[in-house]
């Protein structure tokens, strides 16, 4: 695999730009797919919203400074459009933030590309009821099984307070299921 | 319902139909009581067969709509250089053209300090009445010469240059000699 520094530097090259971003949609794809997925919950909105990611992160490759690696940095910019992409979507539907991630969740049931049984539906429905932020540090912990400090660069929030996040969620998704 | 042919067992109505999502709920029921939580393992999202390959040439695609290639059919540097002839050629001409046309000096551009020095120093050979004509009074400014008030000092001092064998005595300017 090639080192991030060097994908970087070739990125930044116009003549070394189309063949080293291939390497690197090639390289994060799935785990920035399924970031999104577990966000938008669809496939199709999923796919949409992975393609302006990346389309994103090309046109803005020449001002990544470095600051931070660049899987945080596409990380941020694939989280940003997802959230970007709900509020547009119940917006779009005229439904508040909340009553579209209940819709999200319902509709599970008749998606082709969810083989989920009753207690991932159960699952999802209780992620609906976890503020944005608290469902995005469970699902990238649980599902995604990244460590804190990757996830404290990409959220920009201290490890202290991603742990605390995290117990919150587990204990408020616990009690959802044990009452639903 | 359904029956073994060979060993006329029968099974319920719909049970091979549903039989996988039993065998996954109790799965995630028993991996869940393992890890001692009730939070299933697997969140249950697939994606469409193949999904991942056909992605990339998808996003390498609508990269290369955003950032069209520039095909050049022939070259155009005799092109260019002819174009650059042509536009130094104009630029010749227009600074030649503008030097040449340069509006000529009007009276106007001339300093009022230049002018003075011209009637001073040369010899016109023009009578009162001829500079009179010339020089075009209107009514406001003959007025200012008639009746501004003309300090004391400044008519002595014009006497003095201009009038021969002037004395201030012959003036009676002392107002008590005609009391």
């Amino acid at each position: 695999m090639i080192a991030e520094e060097t994908l970087v530097q070739e990125l930044q090259q116009e003549e070394s730009r189309a063949k080293a971003f291939e390497v690197l949609v090639n390289t994060y794809k799935e785990r920035l797919y399924w970031h999104i997925r577990r966000i938008v919950l669809n496939h199709d909105d999923a796919d949409d919203v992975l393609q302006n990611t990346f389309i994103k992160v090309y046109r803005n490759i020449e001002k990544f400074k470095g600051d931070s690696k660049l899987y945080s940095w596409m990380y941020r910019i694939a989280t940003n459009e997802s959230l970007t992409f709900l509020k547009q979507k119940s917006k779009k539907l005229g439904v508040s933030d909340q009553e579209l991630k209940d819709r999200m969740a319902e509709n599970l049931v008749a998606d082709v590309y969810f083989e989920g049984s009753e207690i991932q539906i159960k699952l999802q429905k209780a992620l609906a009821t976890l503020p944005d932020k608290q469902k995005l540090v469970f699902t990238m912990k649980y599902y995604q099984e990244m460590k804190y400090t990757e996830i404290s660069e990409i959220l920009d929030t201290s490890v202290g307070a991603l742990k605390t996040s995290y117990h919150l969620a587990v204990k408020k998704i616990e009690t959802y299921l044990k009452e639903h | 319902m359904k029956k073994d042919s060979k060993n006329k067992f029968n099974a319920p109505e719909g049970y091979f139909e549903n039989f996988n999502e039993r065998l996954m709920d109790r799965i995630n029921y028993e991996e869940m009581a393992a890890s001692g939580s009730l939070i299933p393992k697997s969140d249950g999202f697939r994606v469409p067969h193949d999904y991942f390959n056909e992605v990339t040439p998808t996003i390498l695609s609508k990269i290369s709509e955003e950032n069209p290639k520039v095909i050049q059919l022939k070259s155009y540097r005799r092109f260019y250089y002819g174009a650059a002839a042509v536009a130094a050629i104009f630029v010749l001409i227009f600074s030649l053209f503008q030097s040449k046309t340069t509006s000529p000096i009007s009276f106007d551009d001339l300093a009022n300090a230049e002018l003075d020095a011209y009637f001073e120093s040369a010899d016109l050979n023009m009578t009162s009445y001829e500079i009179a004509q010339l020089a075009a009074f209107d009514e406001t400014e003959l007025n200012d010469l008639l009746y501004t008030n003309l300090e004391d000092d400044m008519i002595i001092d014009y006497l003095n240059n201009n009038v021969d064998d002037f004395e201030l005595e012959e003036l009676n300017l002392d107002n008590n000699e005609n009391d």
